[in-house]
């Protein structure tokens, strides 16, 4: 592609690729549909959408209603997965904490996802110092366990949900901006791209409406598949007492709470891990699946 | 395909290896504890009660409190003492033949050395000494030794001598330091600090061999001890911050004594035959305490309103079985001069008239700081709960010691559930001092150690009752004042409000014999025996 | 510089080996830049770890002076850096020890654990994963990936718990937290800081046998997620070498379909899985963290914990940087065993 082509042929042309895009993914979706896997975690999480949205329906009492007369009872017709050392129903608190769940992984991902995709695709389409300067900043990220970082970060930042999901967030985004960046580059020498270039657009203009869409797919697969990670940190943290606080019913924090009655009330402490193991089993499996159906290398 | 086959081979041998019921040696005591708080051994910088029981048992004391009567004074390295006719000074007779670890002999010069090296080095231990007018300039001339059996002790300022004897027998920063082996460790002239942290240069009945930080500290019987070798070989201080930990470890007979567990495990212990609990009184007091420096807290309507808010005895009835009992003033429990507790009940119409009188008929917003440990926290969410009634929406921040206290200190907080009082000592004082004192409530006087001052609640009576009561010599007359300045405190709404007085429970095999919690935490293991 | 260098191509690795080498020291010195900052910023007192909370101001600013905390910020760094270039990481504020020497004692607990965990991680993933990529699409396929998603998606702290009150406190087969049964603690002589050999060393087989207890259940729940790892990374190596043409001929050749997967194929993987298992090594620091806090496992990742909860940063910068250099190192393992094997990237 040459000075040859008419400008008309690229304005029709992301028209044609966005086109392509979603026939593309429609084939996915019924590829991915195929797996009996990959359905089962997509209903778990669809159920786990549900539950959030309707969990004042769906609970069976105030998940912040203490009855002291009624601690630590074990699961009954009235309490279906027992009360806590408060007399809070345990179901009632895990149908409300989805939507903790959900607020974190929501919010970690719609911080990481833009800033992840800024850096890496600035980083690799300009190179030079830029690209340096970011790498070296992901390789001090990358070179450190992320549940320690967002260990220190926590404590600096002082315990809550909020800045349990800042410091999520801020050891989540190496990942993804190296991922933006390796698209990038393999996209920057692509010939539409310089054929933009030489129309005369300006970098901002070819990095948001060129570059960043054609990164957007893989970036999104990845961010599924963090979401079990981001889960299991954030449970973490809670398990840790830095995480989200009482009386807000994240699951990690009600194993943390629960642990001191363990033994004769297993399921203050069984309830809640297995809610988490679920969903997080539930996002990896979905994650596995759309990376089976878009990456077939890993077939 | 044989990995797999030889992988559960393996995993089953290792299962199936010995699954004797372990049983701990009978000439060992194996104590399970949070070591958290075990940060340095030096008796001048020790912080917290969990060392007062190791240095107990790895140095002596001039005195001992009786811990089945604490004002019973008994003689330890002092076999006697007086006090002068004008209550100045007190007079030590220290007793003959005495060695310590190293081999050198005890000697007074020992004890005022020791003494004179808490107010040199001003660490955590100097605060009371400095509370009775000490300091690193006057304490080689007030504490002195006359010769090598005779120590005497001049008070800088008037005070009630036996206040001067309970913190003698009380504080770790009392203990008496083998000076020879100190000083042969010094570094840069530290007075040997940086050794004692994590050595120790005693005369106790235990003497240390290991300590590794967070993990374990190990002592053995010293032979060469002046009362009689303690009748314990060995003693293991484990680390384990799991209170389901420590239970299953007691119930499988893998530790003898359990320290700080759970109030759910501790009523599950209590139907195990084969266990014992000790509860033991403390002199603190776990209280919520608000800032006066706010301006909805100087409002006295508002703190009542609060103290009306309080679910005491939901809180007391299953928040505190195991770590305190019912009590609600700003004087510990049991002492001659405590008054009965005045019967504060959470009363939320009364609350919220006050409020509405106060300008705050539909609440307000605050938080609350609190240790994020049992049972603060389950206070503090029982404490929110009840204040939402009445119409306070109250957010919990919890956090560790220093960051709660930390707040404190610099006078940054609203509500705080926390616990205090200092209290080792049985008297009126050591708690008023700790709680309601404050003689200076200027930002800049950073009184930081008074409870008092981080509240900004002041009142210049209560004030000069503690001071008069203090210097009182008429024991009748000096009651009296302390019951007066506790209607005071009642009238006026202290800023502290106290909740529940502090229970330490241990809990312990049947078989381990004559121990016995100290309330003053100096619990002694020289006569813990085994009976099987 | 072929002038310095003997051969074109070996010149190019040294220089990319300096290269990297800056690199990592770069990374290092943001981490601790990083880490020093955060320190700085959180709002954990370390005098009021050691003065205690009721000590008066005296004394709070007498030790605030002591620990150098009057100084600006970047003086502290500076004299971070210089007593770091003489091999100094200062003194843990909190148990006094010098930090290395702090590090020293509690890092074998660590690798001890982490070690047997690889060795569970590996020794059940590698055969999972050639069983699943023998069946590839079939049932066996299905049940190892989801056993191995299972192992992704557990969170290690609760599997500690119910593993503690199962196999600990119900079936009596595992030993409880800790490293050794109490009466045991400090019988063995120190010689490495691994139990297992200090004990096997001294001829102690009754610590041993204690120690091995109490190192299994752990060691297996830190394991599973590299179990997971490796079962997976496996799969796609085995499926990789089962599509070759050599494979193909090796069968033609009427070998057994155990030699073609052992001898030919799994042969052919060795490297790549060394790879993958060097990195599941360094990542079991982090599981470690939670796994030691429910099993009172005296190591690295309480060590670290119990100081940044305290504001002790020295313990933590030490910890920090003692993490980075594991994770650059085993990266750099790792990278070096693909230039020298990988028959590609020759």
């Amino acid at each position: 592609m040459t000075t040859t082509t008419s400008p008309a042929a690229f304005d029709s042309t992301p028209q044609s690729s966005a086109q392509a895009l979603r026939q593309n993914l429609l084939r996915n979706l019924r590829k991915l549909l195929r797996n009996p896997l990959s359905v089962a975690g997509l209903v778990v999480i669809l159920l786990l959408l549900l539950l959030a949205a309707f969990a004042p329906l769906v609970a069976t009492h105030n998940p912040l209603l203490q009855d002291l007369g009624n601690t630590l009872k074990a699961p009954s017709a009235a309490n279906w997965f027992g009360t806590d050392e408060y007399g809070r129903d345990i179901f009632s608190r895990l149908v409300y904490g989805s939507r903790i769940t959900l607020y974190i992984i929501s919010l970690v991902t719609v911080i990481v996802g833009p800033v992840g995709l800024t850096i890496g695709v600035v980083s690799g389409y300009f190179g030079g110092w830029v690209d340096t300067v970011f790498m070296r900043i992901t390789d001090i990220f990358v070179s450190f366990p992320g549940l320690v970082l967002a260990l220190a970060f926590v404590a600096a930042l002082g315990p809550g949900l909020d800045h349990a999901v800042i410091a999520i967030a801020l050891t989540a985004w190496p990942p993804i901006a190296r991922l933006a960046r390796a698209e990038t580059l393999s996209l920057r020498k692509a010939d539409f791209i310089v054929a933009v270039q030489l129309q005369g657009a300006s970098p901002l203009r070819i990095l948001v409406r060129h570059v960043a869409p054609m990164c957007l797919s893989s970036v999104v697969v990845r961010l599924t598949m963090n979401m079990a990670g981001i889960i299991l940190t954030a449970a973490g943290l809670g398990f840790l007492g830095l995480g989200a606080q009482p009386p807000i019913p994240e699951w990690g924090a009600m194993i943390s709470a629960g642990r001191r009655y363990m033994l004769e009330c297993w399921w203050l402490v069984a309830m809640p891990g297995a809610a988490i193991m679920m969903v997080s089993l539930a996002f990896n499996l979905f994650g596995d699946g759309m990376r089976d159906v878009l990456d077939p290398r890993s077939e | 395909m044989k990995l797999p086959y030889l992988l559960a081979a393996c995993a089953l041998s290792i299962a199936m290896i010995g699954s004797a019921q372990a049983k701990t040696p009978t000439d060992q005591l194996i104590i399970g504890m949070s070591m958290n708080n075990l940060l340095s051994l030096d008796p001048a910088g020790a912080t917290g009660n969990d060392v007062v029981e190791v240095n107990a048992n790895m140095y002596d004391s001039l005195v001992e409190l009786d811990p089945a009567d604490t004002y019973k004074i008994l003689p330890g390295l002092a076999e006697s003492w007086s006090v002068a006719a004008d209550n100045r000074s007190i007079t030590f007779k220290i007793r003959k033949g005495v060695k310590f670890h190293s081999g050198n002999p005890l000697t007074a010069e020992d004890a005022a050395w020791s003494l004179q090296r808490v107010l040199k080095l001003n660490l955590a231990l100097a605060s009371v000494w400095k509370g009775y007018g000490f300091t690193a300039a006057n304490v080689e001339q007030n504490i002195r030794a006359l010769d090598a059996e005779t120590l005497v002790l001049t008070l800088p300022e008037p005070t009630d001598p036996k206040l001067v004897v309970y913190t003698l027998g009380t504080s770790v920063g009392a203990m008496v330091l083998d000076r020879k082996k100190v000083l042969a460790n010094e570094k840069d002239g530290d007075m040997g600090r940086a050794w004692l942290t994590t050595n120790e240069a005693g005369s106790g009945p235990f003497a240390l061999n290991e300590w590794r930080q967070k993990d374990v500290l190990l002592m053995t019987r010293y032979d060469g001890y002046w009362r009689s070798p303690a009748k314990l070989k060995r003693v293991v201080l484990r680390h384990m911050t799991e209170s389901q930990t420590l239970r299953l470890m007691l119930e499988r007979g893998d530790i003898d004594v359990a320290n700080g567990m759970s109030v759910p495990d501790v009523e599950a212990m209590k139907k195990n035959p084969n266990v014992g609990i000790e509860a033991v009184k403390r002199g603190n007091v776990y209280y919520v305490a608000v800032s006066v420096k706010d301006a909805k807290f100087a409002d006295k309507r508002v703190r009542l309103a609060i103290r009306n808010l309080i679910d005491y005895d939901g809180i007391n009835k299953t928040v505190m079985p195991n770590y305190g009992l019912y009590h609600q003033r700003p004087v510990q429990m049991g002492l001659p001069a405590t008054l009965p507790n005045p019967g504060y009940k959470l009363d939320v119409p009364a609350a919220r008239k006050l409020l509405a009188e106060a300008g705050f008929p539909n609440g307000f917003k605050t938080t609350i700081r609190v240790l994020s440990d049992p049972p603060f926290i389950n206070i503090a969410t029982n404490l929110q709960s009840t204040l939402a009634l009445g119409g306070i929406e109250a957010s919990v921040i919890p956090g560790t010691g220093n960051q709660v206290y930390g707040a404190m200190r610099d006078r940054q907080f609203e509500i705080i559930v926390g616990r205090g009082g200092g209290g080792a000592e049985p008297h009126p004082h050591s708690s008023l001092r700790s709680l309601v004192y404050n003689p200076d409530n200027r930002d800049e006087a950073k009184l930081t150690n008074f409870q008092g001052w981080r509240t900004s609640f002041i009142s210049p009576e209560i004030n000069a009752l503690i001071e008069k009561a203090e210097i009182e010599q008429d024991e009748k007359k000096q009651t009296a004042m302390y019951q007066e300045i506790q209607k005071l405190y009642d009238q006026q709404v202290g800023a502290i409000q106290p909740v529940s007085q502090m229970v330490d429970t241990v809990v312990l095999q049947k078989d381990v014999r004559n121990f016995h919690s100290h309330p003053a935490s100096t619990t002694r293991w020289r006569e813990v025996s085994k009976q099987r | 510089m072929s002038i310095f260098f003997p051969s074109g191509r070996s010149a190019r690795r040294l220089t990319s080996f300096g290269h990297r080498l800056g690199i990592v020291a770069v990374t290092l010195l943001g981490l601790l830049a990083l880490t020093f900052f955060i320190g700085r910023v959180m709002p954990l007192d370390p005098v009021l770890s050691i003065v205690g909370s009721d000590a008066d101001q005296s004394t709070y600013d007498q030790v605030f002076k002591q620990l150098g905390l009057d100084q600006p910020l970047y003086t502290q760094f500076a004299y971070y850096l210089r007593d770091l270039l003489h091999g100094d990481l200062g003194r843990a504020l909190l148990t006094g020890n010098a930090v290395t020497a702090d590090i020293a004692r509690v890092f074998p607990a660590t690798i001890e654990l982490a070690t047997i965990a690889i060795l569970f991680g590996t020794f059940v993933g590698v055969p999972l994963g050639v069983f699943a990529a023998t069946r590839k699409g079939r049932m066996g396929d299905q049940v190892v990936r989801v056993i191995s998603l299972c192992g992704y998606s557990v969170p290690v702290f609760w599997f500690g718990m119910m593993g503690l009150i199962i196999f600990y406190a119900w079936l009596d087969w595992a030993g409880g937290a800790g490293r050794v049964d109490l009466a045991f603690d400090g019988l063995v002589q120190s010689r490495t800081g691994l139990l297992l050999v200090d004990s096997a060393l001294a001829g102690e087989w009754e610590v041993f046998h204690s120690a091995i207890k109490h190192i299994t259940l752990p060691a297996c729940i830190l394991g599973l997620h590299s179990m997971a790892y490796i079962a997976r990374m496996t799969r796609s190596f085995m499926l990789a070498q089962l599509s070759q043409e050599y494979i193909i001929t090796a069968r033609v050749k009427g070998l057994s379909e155990h030699e073609v997967i052992w001898n030919h194929a799994f042969r052919n993987i060795l490297v790549q899985l060394l790879t993958i298992v060097a990195l599941a090594y360094g990542s079991l620091l982090e599981g470690a963290v939670l796994i030691e806090t429910v099993f009172a496992w005296p190591g690295f990742g309480s060590y670290l914990t119990s100081s940044l909860l305290l504001g002790d940063m020295n313990a933590v910068m030490g910890c920090v940087l003692l993490i980075g250099i594991i994770f650059v190192t085993l990266n750099l393992i790792a990278d070096a065993l693909y230039q020298v094997f990988d028959p590609r990237t020759r």
